[in-house]
């Protein structure tokens, strides 16, 4: 059993992901270990509420190991879980759960003891963003995607890309002031 | 390939990336996965009890109902004493033949009517 774990924890990615294909739990479980932070950091992002970001986090991982067979590529899991992370999101912004506000409030209250200074900070000033120029904001800055992937992974117009991240980036930069004006002074 | 992105702010973003306890995570995963695929199994298992009970409920009936049928279906609506003309008939003068008319009939009326 040791040395199992061993080898899945020495393995590459994409042996794991062809073990899983096989309905090999510990190999996706693996998985899980080797991505929870990368999808965790995206819904928190996403949501600014650490409980909220958690179950979504955990929905996108369900979701991948009912689907993972119909994945071709095993080198292109990462892109494949990038999108169910985003679909998860979106799914869930579309759906307009009218307590969403308040659990949003109360999330982020919660991540204000979790979390110190600057994630906390970005949490909140991301918060006071419309959810769809929040997304676009999230995957340029946190993602590092282009403004045509956005449009692409989103089906968002590019123009309204470019508007909402070039409006969410005035805003973030007047919310985090503080932090950006270290930023000069230390540079 | 455009970005577009304010430096410092991408700063921010990477110094605000968390660590977090992998193991508690991966642990609810693999339960949420394990309770799912519990559901589904049961499921699966009422579904077929519920198919076969239907099955061994409707079988009587249902070929009972056929049976009917078959015996009623190809009855000649016409009685026609000559050989020749009895076969050459023999598609259109059944029951079958007649609802099937009937059917085509009304479909034409409903057209005419609704279109």
């Amino acid at each position: 059993m040791q040395r199992t774990t061993d080898f899945l924890a020495k393995s590459q990615e994409t042996v794991l992901v062809g073990l899983s294909r096989r309905g090999d739990r510990a190999a996706f479980a693996e998985l899980v270990n080797r991505r929870q932070a990368w999808i965790r950091n995206l819904m928190r992002r996403c949501s600014g509420n650490s409980v909220l970001a958690d179950d979504l986090a955990q929905q996108v991982f369900m979701q991948a190991w009912r689907s993972i067979v119909q994945l071709q590529d095993a080198a292109r899991f990462a892109p494949w879980l990038k999108r169910m992370a985003i679909n998860t999101w979106l799914q869930y912004a579309r759906k307009g759960d009218p307590l969403r506000n308040v659990e949003d409030r109360q999330g982020f209250e919660l991540a204000h003891h979790e979390t110190p200074g600057i994630a906390m900070d970005l949490d909140r000033a991301l918060g006071t963003l419309a959810e769809d120029v929040r997304l676009c904001v999230v995957l340029s800055y946190y993602e590092q995607m282009t403004h045509n992937e956005i449009a692409g992974f989103t089906g968002v117009p590019l123009g309204t890309v470019k508007s909402h991240i070039r409006r969410g980036t005035k805003r973030l930069r007047e919310e985090l002031a503080a932090y950006i004006e270290t930023q000069e002074v230390k540079s | 390939m455009s970005t577009g992105r304010d430096p410092q702010l991408q700063a921010l973003f990477a110094s605000a990336e968390q660590e977090f306890d992998a193991s508690a995570f991966r642990s609810d995963v693999m339960a949420r996965i394990d309770a799912q695929r519990r559901r589904t199994v049961i499921l699966w298992s009422l579904l077929s009890l519920f198919a076969i009970a239907a099955l061994v409920t409707l079988a009587s009936p249902v070929f009972e109902a056929f049976r009917i049928a078959n015996q009623v279906l190809p009855v000649s609506l016409v009685d026609i004493e000559t050989d020749w003309l009895r076969q050459a008939v023999s598609p259109v003068n059944s029951v079958a033949a007649g609802i099937a008319l009937c059917a085509v009939a009304l479909h034409r009326f409903y057209l005419r009517i609704f279109r």
